[in-house]
């Protein structure tokens, strides 16, 4: 992006710095022309560097394009807005660059032209000497040294005149200068304030799209708390309803373990061989129909008669009374033990 | 690197006490529910009756005889053949669900076929509950012998379901008294345990009491007054062969024989008062085992063998003693009341039975040996003589009936009476006989 | 001390004998004096109701001989009496039976060849061979009763039923009464 944008200005240049050189090429060559065509100077007011200096104008008219640009672009998505201000700052940045190397562009230009006139001066001296020379020689050619002498005169005043209207030309060249100078800043001024518009229009952007982002973080920040609160809320009231469900399932298991304790206290009739220290121990599988679906010995009391007393009465339930919710079912009904261990006999 | 080692054992402890936790809630869910207490009632049995192949002889039938014994136990309950829905006689025809339905815990079926001049039988139990059979055989008696088979198979079933053996084809030794030609007859009898199959063994006009029997139940011993005055036989049932053995001034009763059949406790006065003497049978030389002045009477080997349990009123009323050995002190077992008379201990040195006075009332009790607790185990009023099956969990008793001395049959526990049909007259007396190999 | 007492009563019972013997027939007295110690008695048995003929005097005796005559008569009938009643599981004599006892052991000692023998009863309750016992006990206290009084060891027999021959039947307080006892039988 950076690179893309630093390839943009560097494109932007040659255009830029090529009507430069060509104007100071075409003053050099006035100022040759003028010299060596002295006698011809009447086309001297001739409109045709006004029309370049236009064409120049009007060559230089794309300049800011490139700055502008951003101006185009169509407003970026929020998530893509702090890489457009990146970018934007990026694009300031150059800018700036590119003004400051306009700036040393511009004062490079003027030395250059300044070095011209010197040089154009030092041409004109050398062209002045020999022409004096020349004179110098006419004169001691005697016949017509003083038509020589009118003719320098006359000379002489047309050199003035010719160099005052080279100092009006200069002067409306430099007229013309500070007045493209003028309207190049003016255009400048232009350009800045747009871009200052675009920068603030960006920057108002910028800060929309953050005080958005914010708003919908604070927002979401918001949301996510009270969708917090009101998970801890069910979460709690899940608990405090799994708890209520505890009790109230240990409380229905007691209940039908003392109805299954009844019930198989009634089922089971103890040998007369048992005694206090048997004790057999069955595991028991109901379906949640209480049916009985399985029974397995896991400690017999090595008595075959009180081990069958107990079977037999585990056995002999139709139907287990068991809770009829079924979790509570699940939880202690569906598979427990039984034991078998006389303590009253008679 | 480390951190993530670190997280992956965190995850796998987390994961360890996650499966701790299940386990220590699927142990939880275990639930474990304990039975101390058992039926307040007698076991539904249902004993089918046998189906007959070939001449059985009419009269007596096998599944009555059982149905009968069963019911004396007081520990079942014998459903009445007619109300069965079906009459199996074998495996194969036993609907486990029907007799389900109808309450029953074990089924008895059987048949029956003649082999010469014997009857066998072949029958089977089953567990109604678990669809088992539990028990099977073949059992064969002379023809004339039906009850004996009969009895013989509730021995089997009985020891099948309880784990304890039978005492159905034991005798029992008993007196009756009634009036012929106007006069008092007593006449020591001896049948089976449900009072059937008696016998007569001694007829006499002066009181018999006090049978005992020997423990090879080829003997009894007891106290005729044939002679005006109390005196000690012991008679030879298989040859009817009756020797006097003691014939002391005085009192000369209650006779127990030891282990070994060799000698008797019994009670003299010869010295002028009611004492406990050991008798060897084969010298008839007498040494006394209690000296004192009150009545000493009543005595009977404890389950040991060694020492002995007697009658004593030296604390003022009658009471019962246990002598750790014959010639040790005695220790005062009953406190309960202040009379308390004949111990009968079992053959496991838990319980002591004998007669209880509560207030009016005489009744059997018992004392557990090991806590002390007595218990009253039967509702009549004038009970006596108690005698304890030889398996120990039946007692037989005489009571009084309408005015009538009768027996009754009591669960050892107490739970369950049963009246013996009684004879003409009074019954009295009664002394269970030995399992007989 | 239990001799002088014993001839204590002897004095007291002959003189009240001859009080009696002066207004009234012996039986009377002798009915009187039984009534009181069996009064819970009602239903009559052989026991208690003594025969008459004992009472019947001849006119033609001196007073003196009528005197002893009528002595002798008192005596023939307290000895009509010869059962003797005890409370339950005990073998104490009652005081109502020591006159009688006391003629018998007189009885018996006028007359040594006379043989008694004192059958010890006890009532149903309670058991067999403890009340066989209970029987003898009684009938030894009979005994060595009659035996103080005059009477000697040879001439006495003593045998105990226990609750084997009860004089009533039933099971009722009257019944264990009458039954709970020692009977004299005289050769």
């Amino acid at each position: 992006m950076t690179n893309q944008d630093h390839r943009v200005i560097s494109t932007g240049a040659p255009p830029w710095k090529s009507p430069v050189a060509l104007s100071v090429f075409l003053h050099l060559l006035i100022v040759v022309v003028a010299l060596a065509g002295w006698s011809w100077t009447s086309p001297v007011d001739e409109p045709p560097p006004r029309s370049i200096s236009a064409r120049l104008i009007t060559q230089q008219q794309p300049e800011p394009s490139p700055v502008v640009e951003p101006d185009d672009q169509p407003d970026r998505d929020q998530q893509r807005s702090a890489e457009e201000d990146e970018r934007k700052k990026a694009e300031a940045e150059a800018e700036r660059r590119r003004q400051e190397e306009e700036a040393r562009r511009i004062a490079e230009q003027k030395a250059r032209e300044e070095e011209a006139r010197r040089k154009a001066e030092q041409e004109r001296k050398k062209q002045e000497a020999l022409a004096k020379e020349r004179e110098e020689a006419k004169a001691r050619e005697a016949a017509r040294q003083k038509a020589e002498a009118e003719a320098r005169e006359r000379e002489r005043q047309k050199a003035e005149e010719e160099r005052k209207r080279q100092e009006a030309e200069r002067k409306k060249a430099e007229e013309e200068q500070r007045r493209l100078e003028e309207k190049r800043k003016q255009e400048e001024a232009e350009r800045r304030r747009q871009e200052e518009e675009a920068r603030k229009e960006a920057e108002r952007k910028r800060l929309e799209a953050e005080r958005r982002l914010r708003e919908q973080q604070l927002e979401a920040l918001a949301e996510e708390s009270r969708k917090a609160k009101e998970a801890e809320a069910r979460r709690q009231q899940q608990a405090a309803a799994a708890r209520a469900k505890e009790a109230q399932m240990l409380s229905e298991s007691e209940k039908y373990q003392a109805l299954i304790r009844e019930r198989l206290s009634q089922a089971w009739y103890p040998p007369s061989s048992a005694t206090e220290e048997m004790t057999a121990r069955l595991q028991i599988t109901l379906l949640p129909t209480g049916e009985l679906a399985g029974v397995r010995l896991v400690s017999s009391s090595g008595n075959t008669a009180f081990d069958n007393s107990a079977l037999s009465a585990v056995r002999s339930l139709n139907r287990y009374p068991i809770p009829d919710d079924r979790e509570t079912f699940e939880r202690y009904f569906r598979q427990f033990t039984i034991e078998f261990n006389p303590r009253r006999l008679r | 690197m480390t951190k993530r080692t670190w997280t992956t054992s965190h995850k796998a402890v987390a994961a360890a006490l996650a499966a701790l936790i299940m386990l220590a809630t699927g142990a939880r869910a275990e639930l474990l529910i304990r039975i101390t207490e058992g039926a307040d009632a007698a076991l539904p049995i249902s004993v089918v009756p046998f189906a007959e192949n070939g001449a059985i002889p009419p009269g007596d039938k096998i599944s009555e005889i059982v149905r009968s014994d069963l019911a004396m136990s007081g520990e079942f309950r014998p459903l009445p053949a007619e109300k069965m829905l079906s009459l199996p006689s074998r495996r194969e025809e036993v609907y486990f669900r029907d007799w389900r339905m109808l309450g029953q815990r074990y089924v008895l079926v059987g048949e029956l076929s003649r082999n010469d001049d014997r009857v066998v039988a072949r029958y089977e139990l089953f567990d109604v509950n678990q669809e088992k059979r539990i028990l099977g055989e073949t059992a064969a008696a002379s023809v004339n012998s039906m009850r004996t088979l009969g009895h013989h198979i509730s021995d089997k079933v009985y020891e099948a379901i309880t784990g304890v053996p039978g005492a159905f084809s034991t005798k029992l030794a008993y007196v009756t008294l009634d009036t012929f030609n106007g006069k008092p007859r007593y006449r020591l009898q001896v049948s089976d345990v449900d009072g059937k199959r008696a016998k007569i063994r001694l007829e006499s006009q002066e009181p018999i009491l006090s049978p005992a029997w020997s423990p090879d139940g080829s003997r009894l011993a007891y106290v005729s007054f044939e002679t005006g005055k109390p005196a000690i036989y012991i008679h030879e049932l298989a040859t009817g062969k009756r020797t006097k053995v003691a014939d002391f001034p005085g009192l000369n009763s209650a006779p127990a024989w030891s282990d070994d059949g060799r000698s008797l406790l019994m009670t003299l006065s010869k010295d002028g008062n009611a004492e406990i003497y050991r008798m060897d049978l084969a010298t008839r030389a007498v040494n006394k085992l209690t000296n004192h002045w009150a009545i000493d009477t009543e005595a009977a080997y404890d389950h040991a063998g060694e020492g002995m349990f007697f009658t004593s009123d030296r604390s003022g009323g009658p009471q019962i003693y246990h002598k750790e050995s014959l010639d040790s002190e005695p220790r005062r077992i009953t406190f309960g009341s202040r009379y308390n008379a004949r111990p009968r201990p079992d053959d496991k040195g838990d319980f002591v039975y004998y007669v209880h006075q509560r207030e009016s009332d005489f009744h059997i009790a018992r004392t557990n040996l090991k806590t002390g607790v007595e218990t009253v185990l039967t509702r009549t009023g004038a009970d006596e003589s108690p005698s304890l099956s030889p398996n120990g969990q039946m007692l037989i008793y005489a009571t009084k009936q309408s005015g009538k001395s009768v027996l009754t049959v009591i669960s050892a526990d107490g739970a369950a009476a049963y009246s013996l049909p009684s004879p003409e007259g009074e019954v009295r007396d009664p002394a269970w006989g030995p399992i007989v190999n | 001390m239990k001799l002088s007492m014993h001839a204590k009563v002897l004095a007291m019972l002959l003189s009240a004998g001859l009080f009696a013997g002066c207004s009234s027939t012996g039986e009377t007295v002798g009915d009187g004096t039984y009534d009181s110690d069996v009064a819970p008695v009602d239903d009559g048995s052989t026991v208690y109701g003594g025969d008459d003929e004992g009472g019947v005097s001849s006119s033609a005796l001196s007073e003196e001989e009528r005197m002893a005559a009528e002595e002798r008569a008192k005596m023939e009938a307290l000895r009509d009496i010869t059962t003797f009643y005890f409370d339950f599981d005990t073998a104490e004599i009652k005081p109502e039976a020591r006159d009688v006892l006391v003629a018998h052991a007189q009885y018996l000692a006028n007359n040594p060849g006379q043989n008694v023998r004192l059958e010890g009863h006890a009532d149903e309750r309670g058991t067999k061979e403890y009340n066989l016992a209970l029987g003898e006990r009684r009938a030894n206290a009979v005994q060595r009763f009659l035996i103080v009084n005059g009477a000697s060891r040879g001439q006495i027999e003593t045998v105990s039923y226990g609750e084997e021959k009860p004089a009533v039947m039933g099971s009722s307080e009257s019944a264990w009464a009458q039954n709970r006892r020692v009977e004299l039988v005289f050769d």
